[in-house]
């Protein structure tokens, strides 16, 4: 059975972007292989501070992907992922079914002023 | 005196689903110290507040937001 899925990968910023293409080509080939599975969007973020230290490094260069793959395909997939020294950390999920927008509204930040208060 | 019941700030915003890839809004329920803030306090309904915690716990493991706001070592 084929699902939706959706990795972010934090890769070493000390990595060259020609660098970055080449390991997500070859991660992506073993989803691919076969004909089971498809990359449907990849999109890089770029370099981006941490928010806190992975491996010693304070920031990670992250790109997100979203692929539909058949289920036997993906242990194979991530222990690439996780055996490369590039990938300071990523994340697997299952991709949500709905499209989630940006919640950035001015009336959540005056509640929360108010919250803080009552906190207090 | 009662207060007034207070709506989810996230269906109130038409969305549906909250992404842990979002961290500007994910930052927006979390107290100074980096906590989820919780729905008492956020006013988020039932299943946007369990949706806001694996948002938040997902984003922290991706260094999106920190676990503990202000901590350095």
């Amino acid at each position: 059975m084929s699902r939706r899925y959706e990795t972010v990968y934090i890769f070493d910023s000390a990595l060259e972007e020609p660098a970055i293409t080449e390991k997500l080509n070859r991660f992506h080939a073993l989803l691919t292989k076969d004909g089971n599975g498809t990359i449907s969007n990849t999109s890089h973020w770029g370099k981006r501070t941490l928010a806190y230290k992975v491996k010693k490094k304070d920031t990670g260069y992250y790109v997100v992907a979203e692929f539909q793959a058949a289920a036997n395909l993906l242990p194979e997939y991530e222990r690439a992922v996780r055996l490369d020294e590039g990938v300071l950390r990523y994340l697997i999920v299952e991709a949500s079914r709905e499209q989630p927008k940006a919640v950035v509204t001015a009336g959540v930040v005056a509640e929360e002023e108010e919250l803080d208060e009552e906190e207090a | 005196m009662r207060r007034p019941a207070k709506t989810c700030p996230v269906c109130e915003s038409g969305a549906r689903v909250l992404d842990y890839k979002d961290d500007r809004t994910l930052s927006r329920f979390l107290t100074e110290r980096g906590k989820i803030l919780p729905s008492r306090l956020s006013g988020m309904c039932a299943r946007h507040q369990r949706q806001l915690a694996t948002a938040i716990k997902r984003a922290r493991q991706l260094a999106l937001i920190p676990y503990i706001k202000g901590h350095t070592a």
